[in-house]
């Protein structure tokens, strides 16, 4: 009991994912560009990300824990994806097998190609999407209650 | 040549959309005049046409997967949609959010300002600024239009224009069946792929203006690249997206500075965990 409670306070370990460094960086010590360069990372230097803050990714690597530009790493690990499926398939082809089963070639539950063609319009849960709207006000207020403030940014073309 | 495939495809469809739409003294110069022109009929279609279309498509991936059945889930995704909304130049769009109860992962842009999120996708997510980061890059379809210009340039071929006009503006039965059924053609062949590079960077531009982390966009697409491509979770929208590779790349040429000027803005970590309940 004592060690699940141990492991549910280890969020950070569950986090951690392969990722790969695709442009040689620099490891820092803290999460900004004039903070202390701990060491030179190669590019495909392989690595654990733990944690992102902004545009700055925690890292393990080789040369220890630190801190490397988000859009330098490239996830899922070196050159090969990673294995595994999300089981999304299989959760609904069991649920599938009984029906009538002549479309069974791609079919998912959900939003997937074959459900998208066959959809068939649902007026009433559109109208249902309605009563969930927010105002302006009530979104302004539920902005200024996460410390949002608006401000004018340039679009990039 | 273009003119007379053009011309060819008009008489070709002739009877057919004489017989559907009961056109008034069709005038064939006219049709080919305004086939010819797709930008300009951009042009025609109007906001409450936009809306109506919108409310059709909308009906319809509705039908494919209903809304997750969670009030409180619902109106905090509205609240930030919203909000995010009112940083565009279309804040007076009736804009509407919805959580579909689906476990693939995607997010759809609709005409007239709807947009839906999948529960596969927001369960992905690790803070209130990847969640505006997402609808952010929706939110600029719709305002950009780019969902109402496919299916222009689609039904245009498929309807001809006069025939076009009459569907959005007389909303017969016939022609809006062809509509939506065309909506659900693009939804699973998705836009050009410049039409979602510009939403990636209307994503980030619209969450910094809200005063999020910039950087929540780009945390998302990192999540969805450390996924195996193959999963079927993701079949739809890599089909209809350019890989997550890409679209870093791509978020890092053009828009560093943006993204480094409002990285330390609000992610909302906690806000958002206690929202989803875990």
């Amino acid at each position: 009991m004592r060690l699940l409670a141990v492991l549910l306070l280890c969020p950070l370990l569950a986090l951690a994912e392969p990722a790969t460094v695709i442009r040689a960086t620099e490891l820092k010590k803290e999460p900004a560009s004039d903070a202390a360069t701990l060491a030179e990372l190669p590019e495909n230097a392989a690595l654990e990300a733990l944690e992102r803050r902004g545009g700055w990714t925690r890292v393990k690597s080789a040369s220890g824990e630190g801190w490397v530009r988000m859009l330098a790493l490239r996830f899922g690990g070196p050159g090969a994806a990673k294995a595994g499926d999300s089981g999304v398939a299989q959760l609904f082809s069991a649920a599938r097998t009984g029906s009538s089963g002549t479309q069974v070639t791609t079919g998912v539950r959900g939003l997937d190609e074959a459900m998208l063609a066959n959809a068939q319009p649902n007026k009433a849960e559109l109208e249902k999407m309605s009563q969930f709207a927010a105002t302006p006000e009530a979104a302004a207020g539920f902005a200024a209650q996460g410390q949002l403030a608006a401000h004018p940014v340039d679009e990039v073309k | 040549m273009r003119r007379l495939l053009a011309a060819l495809t008009l008489i070709a469809a002739l009877p057919a959309a004489q017989a559907q739409f009961r056109l008034p003294n069709l005038d064939v110069n006219r049709m080919i005049e305004s086939a010819k022109n797709v930008g300009k009929a951009t042009r025609e279609i109007g906001e409450p046409e936009e809306i109506a279309i919108g409310r059709d498509l909308a009906a319809t991936l509705l039908g494919a997967a209903p809304l997750v059945n969670d009030p409180a889930m619902q109106r905090y995704v509205n609240n930030v949609g919203r909000w995010l909304a009112a940083q565009t130049e279309r804040p007076g769009l009736p804009w509407r959010f919805g959580v579909l109860d689906a476990p693939q992962i995607n997010a759809f842009a609709v005409p007239g300002g709807t947009v839906f999120i999948t529960r596969g996708l927001l369960e992905k997510m690790k803070s209130e600024a990847e969640l505006a980061g997402v609808l952010g890059h929706e939110i600029t379809h719709v305002v950009k239009k780019h969902h109402l210009k496919a299916i222009q340039k689609g039904a245009m071929t498929a309807l001809a224009g006069e025939a076009l006009q009459m569907a959005v503006q007389n909303r017969n039965a016939a022609a809006n069946e062809k509509l939506v059924s065309f909506g659900k053609e693009m939804y699973a062949r998705g836009l050009d792929k410049d039409d979602e590079f510009e939403a990636d960077r209307g994503g980030v531009v619209i969450a910094a203006r809200a005063g999020y982390d910039a950087y929540g966009l780009p945390a998302v697409l990192q999540t969805l690249q450390a996924m195996n491509p193959q999963d079927s979770g993701l079949a739809l929208m890599f089909k209809t997206h350019p890989a997550p590779a890409a679209r870093l790349d791509a978020l890092g040429a053009k828009m560093q500075p943006t993204l480094d000027a409002w990285s330390s803005q609000p992610a909302l970590a906690e806000r958002f965990r206690a929202q989803l309940k875990r």
